[in-house]
């Protein structure tokens, strides 16, 4: 019962980060990023390569790698989003194209072996009866935190208001002065952050490999779709509901199954309430 | 008239150039890379015709794809059937898929069904690797028959395909129908306004270009005499995607044409293997950027003389 609590906190504290994410793209720049799994796979990478080639001390390599994958989510953002929104489907497109090229210069780069990710705690502590790895309950921990500043910067701050003034009605903002352009970048680079984040804390227990950041988001997309476009509060909930509801089918039934898990709670949802748990905009 | 009698000309030269191509340059392996190039044609002309008209764009074509290849791996090696019942029921079942994938999200608007078909495609494949005791795993479906003797027939038997399939879908979309799909892809309020269920017309126009999908995954399978859990990738769907959008959207034969120059055009890359599902990827960038309107259809316009 204990480790079902544990190990759920942690899967659905990792989707949490990147859905959180994705979601707020598409909340307030209205950007549907399907590279948005290449940011968790660069952040495990960057570390990756900091840490063997460059010998830097892996929490420097974990910050840095952040920091470059927010980087590139903004100019990402600037050159090639930018030019093409507004043209149809393009974007989308152009994302899920760019999400190919990452996962081919990764693969082109490290080959397709698994790679190993040193822990930043190699540790494992007894919570409740149950030994859990250091790195897991660190994962927990950070991602926590890393939400709660989320939710104090975008409510407690001028920038923020700006975030939520844009999600609510972009021309009004607009006549008011809030420059749109710089808020996407921002929201992006936000977004991207917390990918890298959660790449980089999960990459010493999960399996690093060029492919590594396509699942992830496809269970992103469906937590969004399951809480509700756009909606941090719904993608929390959601992530919260999903990652507890595949740990107890992998501890009550079998691993196999859990994938499935995903693919039910958006059918349920897109056939029953298609704004999902927590969405404004029905249809 | 001048423009429908340039058109049958040129139908007609594509034609003559595909049937005699492989009988003047011979070779097993040439023959081989053309079959798969009219292979790919079938799934970029069926992935236009939903996508390219509706302007919905389905990012989980390998799901028909695979779902047809993967139909007529086990009716072959598990039912032992007799190899010409893997078309229709390879179509059958791909109908069957995007029933259940696009009757749930094609009635809604918003970006659903693009990500439902992703994430549908892609846990498709994430399940053929776990149930790999039925499905093979990584290895996939070993052993499938060959459908016709000589790879020469089974070449004219997918010409043949392509050929019949892109013809059926160009005449849905000049007909009625086609112009009510067309004007979805402009203006789907208006569309809906003037009294016509767009839902069911969308999810009509998904399964119609499911079914040339799922047929196509069966000639892959008696082609490639194998199926492997890639063909459910995502880089299957973005590959079709880039020829796509190589050929024109919208226009089918521009598709079906783009995907046979892609195809070709990086056989002769052979020696970078590694590097070409980023070529694909980089081209598709590339394409987005500078050309949306594609390369093939443009061009044969500007040859004959203005657009439709």
């Amino acid at each position: 019962m204990n480790d079902i609590l544990i190990y759920g906190a942690v899967t659905s504290s990792v989707y949490a980060m990147l859905a959180v994410g994705f979601t707020l793209m598409f909340g307030v720049a209205r950007t549907l990023n399907l590279a948005h799994g290449s940011f968790y796979a660069l952040g495990a990478y960057g570390t990756y390569l900091m840490t063997t080639s460059f010998k830097l001390s892996l929490t420097v390599a974990a910050v840095l790698a952040v920091l470059i994958v927010t980087a590139l989510g903004v100019a990402m953002e600037r050159m090639l989003i930018r030019p093409l929104r507004g043209v149809g489907l393009a974007v989308p497109m152009m994302t899920l194209a760019l999400a190919l090229v990452v996962e081919q210069v990764l693969f082109l780069g490290f080959g397709s072996e698994y790679r190993n990710v040193p822990s930043f705690i190699a540790a494992s502590v007894i919570v409740g009866g149950v030994d859990v790895s250091g790195q897991r309950l660190l994962t927990v921990a950070v991602n926590g935190c890393v939400l709660a500043c989320l939710w104090v910067f975008v409510h407690r701050t001028r920038q923020g208001s700006a975030i939520l003034a844009l999600s609510q009605d972009r021309e009004a903002a607009q006549y008011v002065g809030i420059p749109v352009d710089r808020v996407y970048a921002l929201v992006m680079g936000i977004s991207a952050a917390l990918a890298a984040t959660a790449g980089v804390l999960t990459a010493p227990f999960l399996t690093v490999q060029p492919g590594m950041g396509l699942m992830p988001m496809i269970k992103a997309l469906s937590i969004v779709i399951v809480g509700g476009l756009g909606s941090v509060r719904g993608s929390i909930a959601a992530a919260l509901l999903l990652g507890y509801a595949e740990t107890i089918v992998a501890y009550e039934l079998s691993t196999a199954w859990t994938e499935l898990v995903s693919l039910v709670a958006v059918f349920m949802t897109l056939v029953l309430r298609p704004a999902g748990l927590f969405g404004i905009r029905a249809r | 008239m001048s423009k429908a009698y340039a058109n049958l000309a040129g139908a007609t030269g594509f034609m003559a150039v595909m049937i005699v191509l492989p009988l003047v340059v011979r070779g097993r392996y040439f023959v081989g890379v053309l079959t798969l190039g009219l292979i790919y044609g079938i799934w970029a002309a069926s992935w236009d015709f939903m996508s390219g008209l509706t302007g919905r764009e389905n990012f989980g074509h390998a799901l028909f794809i695979g779902a047809g290849a993967y139909t007529a791996g086990f009716l072959n090696t598990i039912w032992m059937a007799n190899p010409w019942w893997s078309l229709p029921a390879a179509a059958c079942v791909a109908v069957v898929f995007s029933l259940a994938v696009g009757i749930p999200t094609l009635r809604l608007s918003g970006p659903y069904f693009s990500l439902a078909t992703l994430a549908a495609a892609a846990i498709m494949q994430r399940l053929t690797l776990i149930f790999w005791e039925r499905t093979g795993g990584e290895d996939g479906l070993q052993g499938i028959a060959p459908l016709l003797k000589s790879p020469l027939e089974l070449y004219y038997l997918c010409l043949f395909s392509l050929v019949a399939v892109v013809a059926i879908l160009l005449a849905i979309s000049a007909s009625p129908w086609g112009m009510i799909l067309r004007a979805i892809g402009g203006d789907e309020l208006a569309c809906r306004a003037s009294g016509h269920n767009t839902t069911l017309y969308k999810v009509a126009a998904f399964a119609i270009g499911a079914a040339p999908a799922g047929l196509g995954g069966a000639l892959y399978a008696h082609h490639q005499l194998q199926v492997g859990p890639q063909l459910l990738s995502v880089f299957v769907s973005v590959s079709v995607i880039t020829m796509a959008y190589v050929g024109g959207i919208g226009s089918m034969y521009g598709a079906a044409i783009g995907a046979i120059l892609l195809t070709v055009l990086t056989e002769l890359l052979r020696g970078a293997g590694e590097w070409r599902l980023l070529v694909y990827s980089t081209v598709l960038v590339l394409m987005l950027f500078f050309r949306p309107h594609g390369l093939v259809a443009p061009l044969w316009q500007a040859l004959r003389g203005g657009s439709e």
